[in-house]
Parts: C-alpha cells; sequence; structure tokens
C-alpha cells in the first residue's frame, strides 16, 4: 500500500513537472517577444524595462529554474492585465468551482447509477437509457446550458439568470455539467450489472435461494460501484472541460470564467496557471480515487506488483 | 439457447443505425455543398433582416426562411456555412488525430523499451490535460481561424486512439503471423505495414465516427468560447455565441445551430454505432429469471 502510494505519488509527481515544462515553453518560446505581448503598445523603453525586470533576456535554463522554483513556492506568476499575482486571482475563484464541481458529479453518478441500474435489470429499460444516452451524447455542454437557461430561467421564470453565486444559481450548472456525464455512467453501470447478472457467483447466489433483492444489492450493485468510482478518475479530465464551458454559460464566477475572460485579454499568465492548477487537479484527484477503490474494492490492490 | 436466428456468413444484414445515421450524415453533406445557393452568410441586411425594433426576424419571415441574426444576416445561409466549417473540421482533424495517435501506439507497442516509456509518459499527460483549458492555452499562441482549431484538436485528440492503438498491438505482436513475419527477418516497418497496421483498421474504422463526433463538438466549443473559429466565419458555435445576447427575444439563434449540432453529432454516433454491431460482440444472458 505505501509502496504504491510512493509510485502513484511519484508518477503524478513526473505528469504535472510534464504539463509544467509544457506551459513554460508555449508561454516563453512560441510567441516570440514577451514583452511585447506584455506591453503591445509600449515605447521601447518600456519595453526594455519590462525584459529587465521579468529576466526575458537571462538564458532559458535561468529562465526555467526560475520559473519552476516559482512554482514550488505556489508563485504562478503575474497577470499582464490585473497586475496581481495569478495564484490570487486563482485562489479567488477557485472554491466556485469546486462547489460546482462537487455538484456536478453528484447528479452524473446517482442519475447516470440510477438509470444504469434500471437498464442493467430490466432489458426493456435498456432501449430508453439508449435514446437518452445518445441525445445527451449530442448536445454540447454550452447548448444544454443555454438551453435549460432559457427554459427555465427565462419561459418559466424559475431559476436566475443574472449569474453569480448562490444555491439557487447553482441548480442549473450543476445539472448541465451532471446531465452531459450521464450516458457515460448509465452505459457503465448498465454493462456492469448485466454483466454480473450472468455470472457464477450470482447462479450461486439464487441455488442458495438468496432472494432477488439481496442478490442485487450485495452482489450487483457492489460490484457496479467499483467502476463506476474508475470513471469518475478517468473522467476528470473531460469532466473539468465541462466546468469551464459551464462556468461561462451561467456566469459561475469560477476558474474556467477567469480562463476564458483572460483569453480574451490575452492574459498569458492567467490561462496558463488555470491550466496548471486544473492538470494537478485531475492528477490529485486521479490518485484520491485510485485509493478510495482500493478500499472499496479490496481484488484492485492485487493488481499492484 | 440463444434465440437469435442464424445466418449465413457474408450476408450480414446492414444495421439500421447505420442506414439512418448515415443518410443523415449524407444530407448534412448536401447542405453543406449546397451552401452558396442560400445566399451571402455575411451580408448584414441591417433595413430588411430586421425587425423594426432592430431585433433579428424569426424563423418563416419573409425572403428569411430560418430568419436571421442580430445583424440581419441569413440564418440559413450561416447555418449551411457552417455546417462546411463543422465538416471540415471533423474530416481534416480526424485523419490527423487519428494518424498520429496510431503511430505513436504502433511505434510504443511494436519497438517498446525507451520508445514506450517516452511515447506513454506522453500519452498520460494528453490523458491528463483538461481538454478546454489546454486548447485556451493553444489559443493565446496560435493565430485564430480554422487551422487553429484543427491544430488544437489534434494537439488533444491524439492520445486516446494512441492508446487504444498501443494496447491493440499489445495484444497482436504475440501472435503467430507477427512472429512469423519477424523471424522470417522482414523489418520492422514492414511487419507494422503489413501485418500489425491492417488488424488495426477495423478497430480505427469504428472509433473514427465517434472521434468525429467528438471534433465536432469541441469545434463547436471552442467556437462558442471565442477560440476556435472566429466570426466573421461562420461556424454553429460562433453563431451561438453571438446570440447568446438575443436569446430570450430570438431562442431561434440557439435552437437552429444547437439542432444542426445535435443531429450532425447524432448521426456520426450512429454511423458508429452501426459499425460496431457489424462487429460481433457476445450477446450475454442473465441468469436471473433463467
Amino acid at each position: 500500500m505505501a509502496r504504491r502510494l510512493i509510485v502513484r505519488l511519484f508518477q503524478g509527481a513526473l505528469t504535472i513537472f510534464g504539463v509544467a515544462v509544457l506551459t513554460f515553453l508555449l508561454e516563453f518560446i512560441i510567441p516570440g517577444n514577451t514583452a511585447h505581448a506584455i506591453a503591445p503598445r509600449a515605447t521601447a523603453a518600456t519595453l526594455r524595462e519590462i525584459t529587465k525586470t521579468l529576466h526575458l533576456n537571462a538564458p532559458l535554463w535561468v529562465q526555467f529554474g526560475d520559473y519552476m522554483k516559482g512554482l514550488l513556492h505556489g508563485n504562478l506568476g503575474e497577470s499582464y492585465v490585473q497586475r496581481e499575482p495569478v495564484s490570487t486571482l486563482i485562489g479567488q475563484r477557485l472554491p466556485a468551482t469546486a462547489l460546482l464541481a462537487g455538484a456536478g458529479v453528484l447528479v452524473e453518478v446517482v442519475v447516470g447509477g440510477t438509470l444504469g441500474i434500471a437498464a442493467g435489470l430490466k432489458r426493456w429499460m435498456s432501449r430508453g437509457v439508449n435514446a437518452i444516452s445518445l441525445t445527451f451524447l449530442s448536445i454540447p455542454t454550452f447548448v444544454l446550458g443555454l438551453f435549460l437557461l432559457l427554459i427555465f430561467g427565462f419561459d418559466l421564470n424559475i431559476a436566475p439568470v443574472t449569474g453569480g453565486m448562490s444555491f439557487g444559481a447553482l441548480i442549473l450548472p450543476a445539472l448541465t455539467l451532471g446531465l452531459g456525464g450521464v450516458p457515460w455512467y448509465a452505459q457503465l453501470v448498465r454493462d456492469q450489472v448485466a454483466e454480473s447478472l450472468s455470472s457464477s457467483y450470482v447462479r450461486t447466489a439464487i441455488a442458495k435461494g438468496l432472494p432477488d433483492r439481496w442478490i442485487i444489492v450485495r452482489h450487483v450493485l457492489r460490484n457496479a460501484f467499483s467502476p463506476a468510482l474508475t470513471m469518475v478518475g478517468m473522467d476528470l479530465g473531460i469532466f473539468i472541460s465541462g466546468v469551464v464551458v459551464v462556468e461561462t454559460v451561467f456566469g459561475w464566477p469560477g476558474l474556467g470564467q477567469l480562463a476564458v475572460q483572460s483569453l480574451d485579454s490575452l492574459d498569458r499568465p492567467v490561462v496558463m496557471g488555470v491550466a496548471l492548477v486544473g492538470a494537478t487537479g485531475v492528477v490529485v484527484m486521479n490518485i484520491v480515487v485510485d485509493f478510495l477503490r482500493m478500499y472499496v474494492d479490496p481484488r484492485t490492490k492485487l493488481a499492484t506488483a | 439457447m440463444s434465440k437469435k436466428r442464424e445466418r449465413p456468413a457474408g450476408r450480414r444484414r446492414i444495421p439500421p443505425t447505420l442506414v439512418v445515421g448515415g443518410t443523415i450524415l449524407v444530407l448534412v453533406m448536401a447542405f453543406a455543398l449546397a451552401a452558396p445557393l442560400f445566399g451571402n452568410p455575411l451580408h448584414e441586411n441591417l433595413t430588411n433582416g430586421l425587425s423594426v425594433t432592430g431585433m433579428p426576424l424569426g424563423p418563416f419571415s419573409k425572403g428569411y426562411v430560418l430568419g436571421t441574426d442580430t445583424l440581419g444576416r441569413s440564418m440559413l445561409s450561416r447555418l449551411a456555412y457552417g455546417a462546411r466549417t463543422s465538416l471540415f473540421v471533423a474530416f481534416v482533424s480526424n485523419i490527423t488525430s487519428i494518424g498520429v495517435g496510431t503511430i505513436f501506439g504502433l511505434v510504443a507497442g511494436f519497438y517498446r523499451g525507451f520508445a514506450e516509456t517516452v511515447v506513454m509518459r506522453f500519452t498520460d499527460i494528453g490523458l491528463a490535460l483538461p481538454y478546454v483549458l489546454a486548447a485556451l492555452v493553444l489559443a493565446t499562441i496560435l493565430p485564430s481561424g480554422i487551422t487553429r482549431v484543427i491544430i488544437i484538436i489534434t494537439a488533444l485528440f491524439w492520445a486516446y486512439p494512441a492508446r487504444l492503438v498501443y494496447g491493440e498491438v499489445l495484444r497482436l505482436r504475440g501472435r503467430g503471423f507477427v512472429e512469423a513475419s519477424v523471424a522470417s527477418g522482414a523489418s520492422g516497418r514492414s511487419t507494422i505495414r503489413s501485418h500489425l497496421f491492417p488488424h488495426l483498421m477495423p478497430m480505427l474504422v469504428t472509433y473514427s465516427p465517434l472521434n468525429a463526433a467528438s471534433a465536432i463538438f469541441f469545434e463547436a466549443t471552442l467556437s462558442y468560447l471565442g477560440a476556435g473559429v472566429n466570426p466573421p466565419t461562420a461556424s454553429w458555435g460562433n453563431m451561438i455565441s453571438d446570440g447568446q445576447s438575443a436569446l430570450s427575444i430570438a431562442p431561434h439563434l440557439l435552437y437552429e445551430p444547437g439542432l444542426m449540432l445535435l443531429v450532425t453529432t447524432a448521426a456520426f454516433l450512429l454511423v458508429g454505432e452501426g459499425l460496431k454491431v457489424l462487429n460481433p460482440d457476445l450477446t450475454r444472458l442473465s441468469w436471473l429469471g433463467a
């Protein structure tokens, strides 16, 4: 267990390092003159000044060292536009994003899981789930979000349309985020349930006279839980993307909105910082999910080695 | 046990999902090809294309079957040109992303060793990236336009097929025909080309409609966020973004491009589903109630 934790942490650190190298390269090499990118209409003297303060003339490896040292201290650079440390800007927005993401995961697991169980147990439900899956798989998140906003916000007038953070304002974004993930969970749980139903342990349970309801709760559902948890981990990269889009649609003041707004003003350090934080979040959550799964499903411990 | 009637080999029925999906795709392509027939997508008719109060015209207005947008441009024409954008992106980025992924997967799976370590590490990074955030980062340094979208999609979408191909190659490389090819002195490249690659084709063919659907999705999302195809070039994504401000007055600005996206993506998914059926799967039985 400890060994596995160390291995996973090391792999995770390597991945984050890789992402950091990529963001560094993108930020400092490709765009050419960084000083010019910071202040497009500045005079030559100002440009020299910027170059000097940011050490833009130092050799690349020195700049990379500085960048990495900064990252280890939690320093993600300074916003070109807002003149504030990127880490401060991100810190202000992080709670909102975490709240929205948590609510979204809850919706997709609960709705997707329920549909999946129903479809796995009853063959005829499976067709319904297929149709629902196809619909939600074919609607981009932002279209679904705007659609819900139009119906519940403007037409029925029961949800706020002005954005901002409140419990009422959380419902539609969380729903949008969750419904987009429902097909994946529904299909996964359905297949797991169907597989369990054809397994020898269910046959044994029937043979020893266990009531159907107990078989389903004790054997079938327990076996479907672990893959669903794996899915939460695997899905994170896509899920975070959904968060960015949903925040933009609903004006939810989180990291995604910050990133999109910063793209508009070409505020590169902020976009890079949010991306780095997002990637780190995905890696960390994957490790957490991995260990949760080991706790829930002891079989996965055997697969270490 | 199985109630399914056996069919003689070689006479497989074409699955209905494939027929439906394929038909829809052909129709969308025809719509895209016929785009010039529906007028100029950039013509801002500020006198007759807007209502008296300066609002977009709804569907079935005089001269505009599908209405106009906030600048008085014909929605029909813009939808058709948007279809061109979507299909072009789907087609090109499908080839580039699956192509890059396949090459990396083949190299990692066949040569193993150092190449495998490096490529698979990069694949892990690629799969860990939050797609939209990574796309925003790339969008800050690339000039806007359709090329940017294709570069972004390729840079982000190669990792998944690479993983798929890698797994498949690992499975195949122990098989007799690969061993025989290597043993008879064929070069690695020729073994890959004539023995491994053909066996990957069914998988790649099944995967490509799903990849195309994701690409269309992603293009629309990027264009909506302002990181993809920028106005005035029509894209279903930036049309929705443009119309967002007038949404409550002119909901057709959302419904029309939204419906096009839904139908086109669904068609690709149906085709993918149909191709999967052609690759017969195990049909499982339930012990419950047996």
